[in-house]
């Protein structure tokens, strides 16, 4: 009898002591992520001007349906998406095989060259952007100066245009962050694998697709769901370069929440609604790449 | 499982990152800024743009050492959106900490502030005399008869223009004091044909052209209270947008996308007029090799509409007091320096280019002073007589909101859409909008 006695108050005392352990981790992650999201799920359900909110049940989910400005947000972010995502994917994994050639000199150098982009600030590399590609900027006297085209482009001013720059820059910021992954996971792979495969005659583009590509596949999903994350929560390229301009061609759906909260009258209620929107797009497409990505490597 | 575990660390993540967004309002406001009135000797002051309202708010520090030695002015810049960040995630925070005494407000976004933050300004209905003001700037600086604002900053516009352009194009100066927009457009293709310069530069994303034209005829994007759109019966409004198309059509315009491109424009002579605010003077006169070859129009008018006038108003601001520790003091230095000091209004001219709204200034002498750099002309004086013809509006709580359903609908105008679509379109998108 005293026997289980003090083995319950072992037991109990060994899970109180691990309970104190995570207890203070576990605080902080409640009062820092969970109870801000739930007061942000309340405040989605509310609306008004400033601190007169009050609540208006669904209205708010109700009237992004109907917000032209939101669907444009919407469409541009996808345009971003879509475009954007693949072609710095494909091409960060190009760079990180090219990189990887046990040939290559002053491999160090060509990776610090690739890799810096990654650790400007976003503002600081916008702004420089902005002026690269303003109507007198230097892309366009250099094109000019080429004879390559006749007027200058309106990178930033032109509703298409103006989305090409913005892909430009955001494809150069992160394409190296990109590279570093697959560079690492390149380097995982067992060479003698490339050398069986060269030894059975396989071109180099073979190897490429049946070796390279299927054993970097889980870090492939790990970085197009990252990006597509960063691409659907894009705000500091659009802010400083196009300011979600011309007209509303290159606004993003985190610039429309700021555009809520702080260019216009505030309206923090519908800005919440407006960012757990963009909290369903980001489950539904992990989701999506996971389903996509087969199911074994989750 | 592991798929499982690892999707929902991702989801965690995302709506950790997500709901952040939004709630940054509640918990950033006090990281920056003065830590303005827990001591009543010192007060802090936020504003933007240090060769204008910083400047003035120097010289209003400097004349009110001599009142009240004790008092200590902490005079803060920030960009006026910065201002506008800090001041929306303090109020609604409901801490006070961290937020200044006096705070300059742009007037577009006045009441925006006044009604959706009722109790953090201060009611300055007792310091300032509000008649002494112009009728205009009192529409957006207070709330249901209660003053609280000093008005400072007129925005009054007028039309920059190059004279040796002009001359080039066979035109004076006289010949511009009583124009319609239609003339100024037919003159700029007169001017662009003689120069080869461009006549006017202008940003796609801001249509403040637009704001200076319809307020001219005394309608605004808003009804007269301030909450329900007015745009598809806004004469006005049409006739703006008219205008706009046969400006940009008329291949006088060439575009900027942000100010120092806009000012570079006009400091390298590559542009020829500016419709714009008073505030633009130091901009022009910063390129010392173009002094005499600017002179200042009156604005033009619009033809059609009714009631539109040769003065409008562009971008003016004015000092608010918010209602922390420290308001009273506040107030007393508003009073005595903004609010009262016609010495310090001289001051603010001779030494700033800066024009108030405080009309017994007006009849000051540095009002009537002829400026070199724009050929002797009078300018102060001639702002200040436009100053009071200025209709009243009321810029109401939606403007921005607005500005930015315009700004696509107007590039639709231009890409062939039939204007009264547009502004139906315009309309209905702003209902929602504001509602």
């Amino acid at each position: 009898m005293s026997k289980a006695r003090a083995s319950m108050n072992i037991k109990a005392r060994t899970s109180a002591i691990s309970w104190s352990f995570i207890a203070l981790a576990v605080l902080l992650i409640c009062a820092f992520y969970f109870y801000p999201m739930v007061k942000a799920l309340m405040l989605s359900f509310q609306t008004g001007t400033g601190t007169n909110l009050h609540y208006v049940g669904g209205d708010n989910y109700a009237r992004l349906f109907k917000d032209k400005t939101f669907l444009t947000a919407l469409k541009n972010t996808f345009i971003f998406l879509i475009v954007q995502v693949p072609i710095m994917i494909l091409l960060a994994l190009f760079i990180s095989v090219l990189l990887n050639d046990s040939k290559l000199k002053l491999k160090g150098f060509f990776r610090t060259a690739i890799f810096l982009p990654a650790v400007t600030s976003l503002v600081a590399y916008s702004v420089i952007f902005k002026y690269l590609f303003g109507n007198d900027g230097l892309i366009n006297t250099a094109l000019l100066k080429l004879h390559l085209i006749g007027a200058p482009i309106q990178w930033i001013t032109d509703p298409f245009w103006a989305k090409i720059t913005i892909i430009i820059a955001i494809t150069w910021r992160w394409t190296g962050y990109n590279m570093i992954f697959y560079l690492s996971a390149l380097q995982n792979i067992d060479n003698s694998i490339y050398e069986a495969a060269r030894i059975d005659g396989a071109s180099a583009f073979r190897q490429f697709r049946q070796i390279t590509v299927p054993l970097l596949k889980p870090i492939i999903l790990f970085t197009s769901i990252t990006s597509t994350i960063g691409t659907l929560q894009l705000f500091d390229e659009v802010m400083n370069i196009t300011k979600g301009g011309p007209g509303n061609a290159t606004t993003t759906l985190s610039q429309y929440i700021y555009n809520l909260s702080f260019k216009y009258t505030p309206d923090f209620g519908y800005a919440a609604t407006v960012s757990y929107g963009v909290v369903i797009l980001i489950v539904i497409f992990s989701i999506l790449q996971f389903r996509l990505a087969g199911d074994r490597n989750g | 499982m592991k798929k499982l575990i690892g999707l929902l660390v991702i989801c965690v993540l995302v709506l950790s990152a997500c709901s952040s967004k939004s709630n940054d309002t509640a918990d950033n406001g006090n990281s920056s800024g003065g830590n303005g009135g827990d001591k009543a000797s010192k007060i802090t002051v936020w504003a933007w743009d240090p060769n204008f309202n910083i400047k003035a708010m120097n010289l209003a520090k400097d004349a009110y050492a001599a009142k009240d030695p004790n008092l200590t002015v902490d005079i803060i810049e920030n960009a006026q959106n910065d201002i506008v960040q800090k001041l929306n995630t303090g109020m609604s925070s409901g801490t006070t900490k961290g937020l200044p005494n006096i705070v300059l407000i742009e007037d577009y976004r006045a009441q925006s502030f006044l009604q959706a933050y009722p109790d953090m300004f201060y009611d300055l209905s007792g310091s300032i005399k509000a008649e002494d003001f112009a009728d205009y700037k009192l529409g957006p600086t207070s709330v249901d008869g209660k003053h609280y604002g000093v008005p400072f900053d007129s925005g009054v516009a007028g039309l920059y223009v190059r004279t040796d352009y002009l001359e080039q194009a066979g035109y004076k100066i006289s010949d511009l004091q009583d124009i319609t927009w239609d003339q100024y457009i037919e003159i700029g293709k007169k001017v662009k044909a003689a120069t080869g310069k461009d006549w006017i530069s202008l940003d796609p994303n801001d249509l403040g052209v637009i704001r200076m034209m319809i307020q001219s005829a005394g309608l605004w994007y808003l009804d007269a209270d301030g909450k329900t759109p007015n745009i598809a019966n806004n004469a006005a409004m049409k006739e703006a947008f008219e205008v706009y198309k046969k400006l940009m059509g008329a291949n006088i315009v060439k575009t900027h996308s942000d100010w120092s491109s806009l000012v570079a424009n006009y400091n390298t002579g590559a542009v020829a007029s500016i419709p714009t605010g008073n505030w633009f003077t130091p901009s022009i006169t910063a390129e010392a090799s173009q002094s005499g070859k600017w002179a200042i129009a009156p604005m033009p008018k619009l033809a059609k509409t009714p009631n539109s006038v040769h003065a409008t108003s562009i971008g003016g601001s004015s000092w608010y007091v918010l209602n922390v520790p420290g308001k009273e003091k506040a107030a007393a230095f508003l009073k005595d320096t903004f609010g009262s000091d016609v010495d310090l209004y001289q001051k603010f001219v001779t030494d700033v280019g800066a024009i108030g709204t405080y009309k017994p200034a007006a009849s000051g002498e540095a009002f009537s002073a002829a400026n070199e750099f724009f050929g002797g002309q009078k300018i102060v004086s001639d702002f200040a007589n436009w100053t009071t013809k200025i209709p009243n509006v009321n810029y109401g709580l939606h403007t921005y909101a607005i500005e930015d359903i315009l700004i696509v609908e107007i590039q639709n105008f231009l890409n062939g859409k039939p204007l009264d679509d547009v502004l139906k379109d315009a309309q209905s998108q702003a209902d929602a909008q504001v509602k």
